[in-house]
């Protein structure tokens, strides 16, 4: 019998999950429905302030403080609240890919849900030099056998300090040829915020850690050369079947 | 926000390279630059710089540190003294969103149009100059960053020679003009000003002026305002009004406090060499005075975070050319932060000031050291990958639906189309429908079924549930995903190995069947697949053998021939007289059509 088809968000997350656990990390996951405390407050984005104007959120009618999240982000929480409940200590490697929502109008490269990956490391020693390693490394591993340049740039997450814009480059041969050379936007990361860790209950002065938050639909669209973000929630076979 | 090359170069003695050097440069040190047009950059500036970069003279600053070139003056760094008069008194009834109000008060102005410098820099960063007075409160704003507002004291009224300005709290359901002509009916959250005297309202705090004292031809005196007010207030009041403005936006974004006074100081001088008069003096009322704050970061804990080996003198010069003033312990640096960077606090943020002004690319590549334990196993994703390999070899594609339905438990407050504000209570509607179209556009594919199915969340009164959703020919079904647990390892299963996706059409497509006799070897067929893409005019989509016998020396081949264009919708007559021509050439190799 033929085989069917594996949708690409699908391919991605499985291969993401494959790199990243022979790096350490565990996967975990959270609500799509979530409290305004994990997904904003406790990420250190207050109420009323301009950096919750960053994202457009969809609010539950009815159910007082309840959003659609618009990120992965409150998972780190929620996952180092959980060690902690069950006495586990730092160190902590996680990924967290799955549905994310914002209150966009959609188009070609606008999508009200999509997808994400977050990371989340947070030990004694971990660094911003150990967040650029280990994204060398995914990028590396993701587009086999090209050379792989990532640089960051100064960008403001209210949950990380110092946060940074991570931008990656296909360089070489192996390069597929419409991304070769061209610096592409990929995700925001930076050090965890000492606040977050706080409000995870972890000791910020003995520990610290990396985050990131990158878009898989993007990904995707990028690495496949797929047109409409829109795609990915058609259900057309069309576009399906060629994965 | 606009920001004008040619502005930024009134604060260097030294020429600025070009705007995109500039825009190059602030991309890698501070902030993203959203387009570069005639010299004007827009600057994305990040809410955490909102209190001090929303103006020339804070990216002028930035660029200072970054290119390490002296500023021929920051106007912020000398103190500033406000000669007091008792022509104006100042009553805040809300001093807990009013931090600080001063008002400048200028006697004999002349009001009338602003010299062409002036008229220059507002248009180019996308501003209309009204006139000498307004234009100097505006260009004060985007130089400093201090949102300033003129009345007309002639409008105010007088007693015993003194004009009084208050600031309290609207009265539910209070009406006022603004500048703009508009009427606000405002709510009792909403501060205003208001003349004291008469209780006259005359602007609404931080976001808009009033009609009743604005700046005209006639203007003679005038009372300046330069004050603090509270964040979330301006915000609240600015959305609830749907009245953003450029005071509001950089209000919400919070102030110093001590920025009121070198915003006054600036445009009262500017007014008074543009349209003459004398100030008269200030008054200022300004009770909890903002407490300067010293923010310590030591070398070790830069290079702990960062993962670098950076050397004192590093942090000692990013420093410097930050103009940070600091005490030095040890290799602790504490430093006294300016009045204008709320956003230093903790160390971090020094941290972030050091890396960011030496630049990222010094951050090496370091992977981390092999994980102590081994990666735990996430029992659903373990179990939603063991389902979709099940289903995947038995010819079931993958599909997702939106979660957004026209009906559900659970409902969208907010949703910015209207449509679909559900959240689904199952997947059979949205497979329904995706088993659906699939059959309409099988043939193209050449499936003889469709097959899908989705893993995803419903929504069941509170519950959240992962649902596993199956369409075939024999109908529809769903589940509650089953959860295996205790895997203490993932199988190694098989990822895409596409490497580029083809756009399909969109348009619809046209199906032909065509049957035939044919020499029985393998090369008839492939020559009758041949003839169809020659005939074709690049439209055969996809060719199914659907049928195929032999009888003595002859095959029958069967085919469904699929025609579709990628920019019109075929009619008959074309794709009638495209299997006209393949008939032909079939029968013209000799072949039987049957």
């Amino acid at each position: 019998m033929p085989r069917g088809h594996l949708h690409p968000i699908s391919s991605l997350i499985r291969e993401a999950n494959q790199i990243f656990s022979r790096m350490g990390f565990t996967f975990a996951e959270g609500p799509l429905v979530e409290t305004e405390w994990y997904n904003f407050d406790a990420l250190n984005v207050p109420k009323d302030h301009p950096a919750r104007d960053m994202q457009d959120t969809f609010f539950i009618k009815d159910e007082p403080n309840m959003v659609l999240r618009t990120h992965t982000s409150p998972v780190q929480l929620r996952y180092m609240e959980a060690q902690k409940k069950m006495g586990v200590e730092p160190p902590y490697r996680v990924i967290v890919p799955g549905k994310v929502f914002r209150n966009e109008a959609t188009d070609m490269t606008h999508e009200a849900e999509f997808f994400q990956i977050e990371g989340l490391a947070v030990g004694e020693d971990v660094t911003l030099a150990n967040l650029k390693g280990t994204l060398d490394r995914f990028f590396r591993e993701l587009f086999k056998g090209a050379n792989v340049e990532t640089r960051f740039r100064p960008s403001y997450f209210p949950f990380v300090e110092p946060g940074v814009e991570v931008d990656m480059r296909l360089v070489g041969p192996n390069a597929p040829e419409k991304l070769r050379d061209r610096w592409i936007e990929m995700m925001g990361a930076g050090m965890v915020h000492p606040s977050v860790l706080k409000n995870a209950g972890v000791d910020p002065e003995k520990y610290q850690g990396f985050a990131f938050g990158m878009g898989l639909d993007r990904l995707a669209l990028l690495r496949w050369g797929i047109d409409d973000v829109r795609l990915m929630h058609s259900a057309d076979l069309r576009f399906v079947n060629q994965f | 926000m606009k920001i004008s090359r040619e502005w930024l170069q009134t604060y260097f003695e030294q020429p600025l390279p070009d705007a995109h050097s500039l825009g190059e440069v602030l991309t890698f040190h501070a902030f993203e630059i959203e387009g570069i047009e005639n010299g004007i950059l827009d600057v994305k500036v990040t809410p955490n710089r909102g209190h001090d970069c929303l103006c020339h003279r804070g990216i002028a600053k930035e660029l200072s540190a970054i290119l390490t070139v002296p500023m021929k003056f920051d106007p912020l760094r000398d103190p500033v003294s406000l000669e007091t008069t008792d022509t104006v008194s100042i009553q805040i009834q809300e001093p807990a969103l009013c931090s600080r109000y001063i008002a400048g008060h200028i006697r004999g102005v002349k009001v009338g149009p602003s010299p062409e410098w002036l008229k220059d820099f507002l248009e180019s960063i996308g501003q209309r100059s009204i006139n000498n007075v307004v234009d100097a409160t505006n260009y004060v704003m985007f130089n400093l960053g201090q949102p300033l507002h003129a009345f007309d004291a002639g409008e105010l009224s007088e007693r015993d020679g003194k004009y009084a300005i208050a600031v309290r709290k609207a009265k539910a359901g209070e009406r006022m003009v603004a500048l703009d002509g508009k009427e606000y009916t405002l709510s009792d959250s909403m501060l205003l000003i208001v003349d004291g005297h008469t209780d006259m309202s005359i602007g609404i705090a931080g976001v808009k002026g009033g009609a009743p004292a604005a700046i005209n031809e006639e203007t003679e005196n005038i009372v300046i305002e330069s004050a603090n007010f509270d964040g979330v207030s301006v915000r609240r009041t600015a959305q609830a009004l749907k009245l953003r403005t450029d005071a509001s936006s950089r209000f919400e974004q919070v102030l110093s406090p001590e920025l009121a006074a070198y915003g006054m100081k600036m445009v009262t001088d500017m007014i008074v060499q543009l349209a003459g008069g004398e100030i008269v003096g200030f008054a200022d009322d300004y009770e909890q005075i903002q407490q300067k704050q010293n923010v310590a970061v030591s070398l070790a804990k830069i290079n702990r975070v960062l993962g670098t080996k950076l050397h004192e003198s590093d942090v000692e010069d990013a420093f410097a050319r930050l103009q940070f003033a600091y005490a030095k312990e040890g290799d602790v640096f504490n430093v006294f932060v300016p009045f204008e960077r709320l956003d230093l606090a903790a160390s971090e943020d020094l941290v972030e000031e050091v890396a960011r002004i030496i630049g990222y690319d010094k951050v090496p590549s370091i992977e981390m050291s092999a994980f102590p334990k081994k990666p735990e196993v996430n029992a659903n994703f373990y179990s939603a990958e063991v389902a979709r390999e099940e289903l995947l070899s038995k010819d079931y594609s993958e599909v997702f639906t939106s979660v957004f339905a026209e009906k559900g438990d659970r409902i969208v407050a907010n949703k910015i189309d209207g449509m679909a504000p559900y959240l689904r209570s199952t997947l059979l509607d949205g497979l329904k429908s995706a088993y659906d179209r699939n059959v309409r556009t099988k043939e193209l594919l050449g499936l003889k079924y469709v097959r899908i199915f989705e893993i995803g969340a419903v929504w069941q009164k509170g519950n959240e549930t992962m649902m596993l959703g199956i369409a075939d020919e024999t109908g529809i079904r769903e589940e509650p995903l089953k959860i295996s647990y205790g895997s203490s390892e993932y199988q190694e299963l098989p990822t895409s190995s596409a490497t580029r996706y083809q756009p399909f059409s969109r348009y619809p497509f046209i199906v032909r069947d065509i049957a035939m006799w044919v020499p029985k070897n393998t090369e008839s067929f492939t020559e009758v697949v041949r003839i169809f893409g020659d005939h074709s005019q690049g439209l055969l989509r996809h060719v199914d053998l659907f049928d195929q016998f032999q009888k003595d020396e002859r095959v029958s081949y069967a085919f469904h021939l699929v025609f579709q264009s990628f920019d019109r919708t075929l009619t008959d007559i074309e794709v009638n007289a495209i299997m006209k021509n393949i008939t032909d050439a079939v029968a013209a190799k000799g072949f039987e059509v049957r």
